[in-house]
């Protein structure tokens, strides 16, 4: 057993001594859990590809793809976990301002489908930029609220921490993406939560949002918009219009049965009846192609994923790491609830991706920075056991 | 170590609010496992059971377009095989779209513009086929349908579609059939139109549609998991076949009529000419064509948008059937309206005598005569035989134009004919109401002048003269025209078109036997120069009519609408004709039209000329061949 030292990068301001990097608090089921969703994910680029009739190790197949943005993660995740992230607190606010750079920049020059800017073009790869804010926006958030633990009895705090999400949540709703800019709002709510916020002044909010709803539904979503929200409760009713990607997503899940019609014999993937199933509706693909064990095994990753984070969060001395985990936990069962949620019709449609599952270069970058950000935490306690 | 570094403690994490998180993810994965269930394995949701139905389809199965014939039985149109090239949207990424149709395009030779229109304007829904090109040559379709990872969303289908075999000759009558655009999909989704359905465009192929058409069927497919027909399960209901429909044209009698119109365009440098040839004894139309025209092939192979344009844009209309969409002023072969009138009406008796001369004078103004000396006095027979314009003013003047606009009425002016053809135009009758209705004014007594020999705001279409005429030869019956036949339906039985009466003209016979001996005696007259010299027995009226207006070089339109008796050779009995004409009996009528003519004499008594020596096999040549230095400009 090695117990690596490295000097703190910089003496910080609650501890004045020298932080040890202790290797045997890498979290190993972490990683194991995440490493295991993540092959998963590439089952599902495979089978897709498979079906789709090109040849998986082709040119530019959905596969290949997948690949490469896996071991880009798996590098990102590396660099992640060696950097000492305290700091990202020193640098909270610069990472602010390239948080609401890249949106501005998306908006600015992004493509998408049907006159949207979600995107943006890296080396030609299609980048989603905000799925990388949603990291900074938490790294921001822990920073803000962490050094603040212990004193956030107030409307200030809350105020203050709307106000930090508030920028960048406009922007994505303006791309538009109302689901990743739900997610911004998930991220919040879970660390004022989590950081101690005044429940009286959180259960006031959550009442005026409330009370807001009908407005926003009136004035500032769009027909589309409202057409997706309401699909879910009555999928049937327009099965060629909003209702199709649902009623076709059903079908597929229903067709899993137990153990699925095993991978690439999915006959909704092959038949191209899924108009997104690489990417917001690939989860009903993994159910009708492994069944409800092979979706319930998914599931309970996920849960054994969540448990780590929330872990590394409540052993966390730092309270920026316990807030930095709570907002990870709290984005990664947002989209996985949502998501999952959309496909089996308890829950609008709304476009957000599966976290591991989903095809997306950027969400799965995204989520190997978030994890290794919280290996770092979990290494850089100061202690020798837990 | 855990305090800030005022010294005060940093509050450990809360144990409450971490088990409510954690509450959050059990309950959270609880419920979608407890829905996943319910839909894979527990069977409360009928989703699983759907899922069997998608890998058997129900297909529309399609008919066969029924054919179409001419008088005679000659195939006019047939269906063969082709391959098109098809487009599902929705399997094909936005990101490939533009490399995938630049490709598709240079490989079948379209323009990629086209392509994409086809794409953007798809009336079904993304998960529709989108038909981008017809007729496609085999070995490209067999390279398309190898290459289709290349090309996603990219099929080739087999389809039947329409020959038209003899191109251009029936064009304007045939019509095309073309793809269903997005509202009409609306319109006929429920009578089992596909989004990539092909329909009747123009001519009977669109006023017979739903009889070519048939009915579709509708066959269960199973597909394996590739999407793959294995094997059709079952025909769920059988589809009809379209009836096949039999024209009454003759393709022969079609061939002259065009031969003549286009010899006679040819001779006075015409752009635009229509010959229409009728049975007067049931409104069968016998021949109908209109220069310039298009081939109906170009369609049915999907023309290009660039093709499609060029015929839009040419200013002679090709697109156009002039016999029956256009309207023009009819000039002296309307002089029969107030002719009848002022006869029906006993305002003249056929021996009254009108003064006519070189011109009349009316609030200041000259009414002018075509002849400066006028021709003195003058009975109906002069005056419709000299087609004296002097004498048409005094018979207008004498109905009122109320009572010439109901005579007009009676011959059918102003309100369609009924044709079995689409686009057809109604024409314009002038009375007073309608003078009120459309410019607010009163119809001033210059106006009733000019409305006498077919001016002003008289308008008829081709065909309505020569439905009025054809009334006129056999006795005061109006029919309505039609070029259809029988049907004859996928069952062999035949259904025959009856004539259909339209009314009857409200003149006494006696005054429409005046009326169509004063036609011959134009004929007599040589108001139409040789034409009397045909050894069988011609009676018409002339036309030469220019848009109202104050411009000097309006174009003219030269006119001739004839009859000819049956049994039309020349007898020692009856050498001047006068007996035939008085008889009903005529089985055929014709009517020119030379559009913006600077002939001479007369393009379009040229053309009938020709034509009847064609159709009678006479074999002296009558034709006047220097229409263009001929000094008869008669009316």
């Amino acid at each position: 057993m090695s117990i690596v030292s490295a000097r703190s990068s910089r003496p910080n301001r609650w501890t004045a001594a020298r932080v040890s990097v202790v290797w045997r608090n890498f979290d190993l089921q972490l990683t194991t859990y995440a490493a295991l969703l993540l092959s998963f994910g590439l089952a599902m680029a495979y089978s897709n590809t498979a079906t789709s009739g090109a040849g998986v190790f082709e040119g530019s197949s959905v596969f290949l793809r997948a690949l490469m943005w896996t071991a880009i993660a798996v590098a990102v995740f590396l660099v992640a976990t060696t950097f000492d992230y305290h700091w990202l607190k020193t640098f909270a606010w610069p990472l602010y301002l390239v948080q609401l750079g890249l949106l501005a920049v998306t908006l600015a020059i992004g493509g998408g489908v049907g006159g949207t800017s979600r995107w943006v073009s890296v080396f030609g790869l299609q980048f989603q930029f905000s799925e990388l804010a949603k990291v900074l926006m938490i790294v921001v958030l822990a920073n803000y609220l962490g050094s603040r633990v212990g004193r956030l009895g107030s409307l200030w705090a809350l105020i203050g921490a709307g106000i930090l999400a508030g920028p960048p949540f406009v922007l994505v709703l303006l791309q538009p993406d109302l689901g990743t800019a739900l997610v911004f709002g998930a991220i919040l709510v879970a660390t004022l939560f989590m950081s101690g916020a005044s429940l009286r002044w959180l259960g006031i909010l959550a009442a005026s949002a409330v009370a807001a709803f009908p407005f926003v539904w009136t004035y500032v979503l769009a027909d589309y918009q409202k057409a997706r929200l309401t699909a879910f409760l009555n999928p049937l009713a327009d099965i060629q219009g909003t209702g199709y990607q649902l009623y076709q997503a059903q079908i597929a899940v229903g067709a899993g049965g137990w153990f699925g019609v095993g991978l690439t014999n999915g006959t909704q993937n092959a038949l191209g009846l899924l108009p997104v199933q690489d990417t917001d509706f690939v989860f009903a693909i993994l159910a009708e192609e492994l069944g409800f064990i092979g979706a319930v095994v998914v599931l309970g990753l996920f849960v054994a994923l969540l448990w780590r984070v929330l872990v590394a969060g409540w052993r966390s001395k730092d309270p920026f790491g316990t807030v930095f985990a709570c907002g990870v936990a709290a984005m990664l069962l947002f989209q996985l609830f949502v998501n999952v949620g959309m496909v089996i019709g308890i829950m609008p449609i709304t476009g957000i991706p599966l976290p591991f599952i989903s095809h997306g270069g950027a969400s799965l970058i995204s989520i190997a920075l978030a994890l290794g950000i919280l290996q770092s935490i979990n290494i850089r306690q100061g202690r020798a056991e837990w | 170590m855990s305090d800030y570094l005022d010294g005060r403690p940093i509050p450990a994490p809360s144990r409450l609010r971490f088990l409510v998180f954690g509450l959050a993810v059990v309950l959270g994965a609880g419920m979608l496992s407890t829905r996943l269930f319910a839909i894979q394995v527990g069977g409360t949701t009928p989703y699983a059971a759907f899922a069997a139905t998608t890998r058997t389809v129900q297909e529309a199965l399609p008919s066969t377009r029924g054919l179409i014939y001419d008088r005679t039985g000659e195939p006019l149109v047939s269906n063969i095989a082709s391959y098109s090239v098809k487009i599902r949207p929705s399997d094909l990424p936005e990101s490939k779209r533009s490399a995938v149709v630049e490709t598709l395009a240079s490989l079948i030779g379209m323009d990629p513009a086209d392509i994409n229109v086809a794409i953007d304007s798809n009336p079904g829904s993304r998960f529709d086929l989108v038909r981008v090109a017809q007729d496609v040559p085999r070995d490209v379709a067999a390279f398309l349908a190898e290459s289709s990872s290349e090309l996603p969303g990219v099929e080739v289908v087999v389809e039947t579609r329409r020959n038209y075999e003899l191109g251009s000759l029936f064009a304007q009558v045939l019509g095309y059939t073309g793809p269903i655009s997005g509202s009409e999909l609306l319109d006929l989704k429920q009578d089992g139109y596909l989004p990539d359905d092909l329909l009747g465009r123009a001519g009977v192929e669109s006023t017979y549609e739903a009889i070519l058409r048939g009915q579709y069927g509708l066959q269960t497919v199973e597909r394996d998991a590739a999407g793959r027909e294995i094997q059709v399960v079952r025909t769920d209901r059988a589809p009809v076949a379209g009836s096949s429909i039999r024209l009454t044209i003759d393709a022969r009698e079609q061939a002259l009529a065009e031969e003549a119109l286009s010899w006679g365009m040819k001779a006075a440098s015409l752009k635009q000419g229509v010959i229409i040839v009728m049975n007067p004894q049931n409104g069968e139309i016998l021949a109908m064509a209109s220069l310039p025209t298009y081939d109906d092939n170009a369609f049915s192979q999907g023309i290009s948008n660039a093709d499609f344009q060029k015929l839009l844009d040419d200013t002679n209309k090709p697109l156009v059937n002039r016999a029956i969409s256009e309207v023009y002023p009819p000039g002296s072969t309307y002089k029969l309206i107030a002719g009848t009138g002022v006869l029906a009406d006993g305002k003249i008796t056929p021996l009254t005598q009108l003064r006519t001369a070189g011109y009349l004078t009316l609030g200041g103004i000259k009414f002018r005569d075509w002849n400066d000396r006028g021709f003195g006095m003058c009975n109906i027979y002069c005056g419709f035989g000299n087609s004296s314009d002097t004498f048409f003013y005094q018979a207008a003047a004498m109905l009122g134009i109320d009572r010439h606009g109901y005579w007009g009425k009676q011959y059918g002016f102003g309100s369609r004919t009924g044709i079995d053809l689409p686009a057809e135009a109604s024409g314009t009758v002038p009375t007073n109401q309608w003078k009120l209705d459309t410019l607010g004014l009163p119809i001033y007594p210059g106006e009733v002048y000019l409305a006498g020999i077919g001016q002003g705001y008289v308008a008829v279409t081709p065909i309505q003269l020569l439905n009025a005429y054809s009334a006129l030869a056999n006795g005061g019956t109006l029919y309505r025209p039609y070029v259809v036949g029988e049907t004859i339906g996928a069952d062999g039985v035949v259904t025959k078109v009856q004539p259909e009466v339209l009314g009857k003209v409200n003149a006494p016979p006696s005054v429409l036997q005046v009326m169509r001996k004063a036609a011959r005696t134009v004929v007599t007259n040589r108001m139409t120069f040789n034409l009397v010299d045909l050894p069988i027995v011609v009676a018409g009226k002339t036309g030469t009519a220019q848009f109202s207006g104050k411009a000097k070089n309006l174009p003219f339109h030269q006119w001739f609408v004839a009859f000819v008796p049956k049994d039309p050779w020349k007898t020692a009995s009856d050498p001047g004709g006068m007996k035939a004409v008085a008889r009903t009996d005529s089985e055929l009528a014709i009517v020119a039209l030379a559009y913006n003519s600077r002939a001479k004499g007369n393009a379009a008594t040229e053309m009938v000329k020709y034509f009847l020596q064609l159709h009678f096999g006479i074999t002296k040549d009558y034709r006047n061949f220097n229409l263009m230095v001929s000094r008869d400009r008669r009316r």
